[in-house]
């Protein structure tokens, strides 16, 4: 196949499986950037710390239903019970919907409420990223060897001086040295 | 050309409406495995530790609250109760929403020993990884504490072994939620 050819079907494909993992690009490439900051925030969720001094006996088995009623009542949650457990270390956990939870020193009867607020772009599209099923796993493999070919048709898709000949190389090599610098140094 | 856009833009909206229904169905059908299996035997999360040697390899119900799913792979699950807690392993994702719900857990459980000849390992692994810069002098003291540990332990309790017992996810049923005392 001439040279001419090939540059033309790279071309095509090049442009056409850009257009159709558009939406994957954006998926990967923002949720990687929201994964990769997992030290400075929480990308699924918005989360909202209180504290709280209480006078409920917790620890009283036979009334902590009761006082837990309370206490949800005071700070509003009431609606978004879902059940209650003792953990290991004299403490209680009061799980409410969506994730959010208060965890109760039962020696103290101090209370660390931690509401969680979903954020819908982020958690579906992070959701995704981490592979959640195997129709999806194959299309991201489809999506990762069309990412292959990006690169590899990069390399033929522009004649002359602003081609792989020309700055391309420079560029192509500049991209090789980076992560090799990081192995090195890292 | 308008027509292909609109066609296009109904299929994304239906796909995107039955996928809820599809996951509710899932739902359903690991509620149903679990319920059929009803001569397996139902314990609580804290006999887990005590019960579990006679259980190795066998499926047991375990009814217990769902503290934590791993947000990254989604797989790992956290059951509480009592003060105790156990580990259980999926090969499918388990849905978030769980978590804070009482479940009836089915699963096969899984033992990992520590012996004598697995803390040597545990050393020589732990040097190599060390040697080649893989590991940094924090994690080689780390290791090296969790091995003394692992012996203090095998020494006080006069065993030749510990034993590590965690449980494999089949499928689990959601506990009706009971409702607070007022």
């Amino acid at each position: 196949m001439q040279m001419k050819h090939i540059r033309k079907w790279a071309r095509i494909l090049h442009r056409d499986l850009g257009f159709f993992f558009f939406a994957s690009s954006l998926i990967f490439g923002v949720s990687g950037i929201a994964l990769n900051h997992l030290n400075d925030w929480d990308p699924n969720y918005v989360v909202k710390s209180n504290f709280y001094e209480t006078n409920y006996n917790f620890a009283q088995r036979d009334s902590t239903s009761i006082y837990i009623n309370l206490f949800l009542t005071e700070i509003n949650e009431i609606d978004n019970y879902k059940t209650h457990a003792f953990l290991a270390g004299n403490r209680l956990k009061i799980y409410l919907s969506g994730g959010s939870s208060v965890l109760i020193d039962l020696l103290t009867n101090n209370a660390d409420v931690e509401l969680l607020k979903k954020r819908g772009f982020f958690y579906d599209i992070n959701y995704l990223h981490y592979n959640p099923h195997v129709w999806w796993m194959w299309f991201s493999d489809f999506f990762a060897a069309s990412l292959i070919f990006f690169a590899l048709s990069s390399l033929v898709m522009v004649r002359g001086r602003k081609g792989f000949w020309g700055r391309g190389a420079i560029y192509v090599a500049l991209g090789v040295l980076i992560p090799k610098i990081i192995l090195h140094f890292f | 050309m308008k027509k292909i856009v609109f066609i296009a833009i109904v299929a994304i909206l239906f796909t995107a409406c039955s996928e809820n229904t599809k996951k509710t169905g899932e739902n359903a059908e690991q509620a149903t495995e679990a319920t059929e299996a009803t001569d397996i035997e139902e314990i609580a999360v804290v006999d887990f530790e005590k019960a579990a040697a006679s259980f190795v390899g066998k499926e047991v119900k375990i009814k217990g609250i769902v503290d934590h799913v791993c947000k990254h792979g989604g797989k790992k699950l956290l059951l509480v109760g009592d003060g105790a807690s156990l580990h259980a392993y999926a090969e499918e994702r388990i849905d978030e929403e769980v978590v804070g719900s009482e479940i009836i857990l089915a699963g096969i459980v899984e033992e990992k020993r520590i012996d004598e000849a697995t803390c040597l390992q545990m050393e020589e692994d732990c040097m190599n990884s060390h040697k080649e810069g893989v590991k940094t002098d924090d994690e080689m003291e780390a290791t090296k504490h969790q091995v003394e540990f692992y012996r203090d332990s095998m020494k006080t309790a006069g065993v030749e072994h510990l034993s590590f017992y965690s449980v494999k996810y089949v499928s689990h049923e959601i506990v009706e939620q009971k409702k607070l005392e007022e």
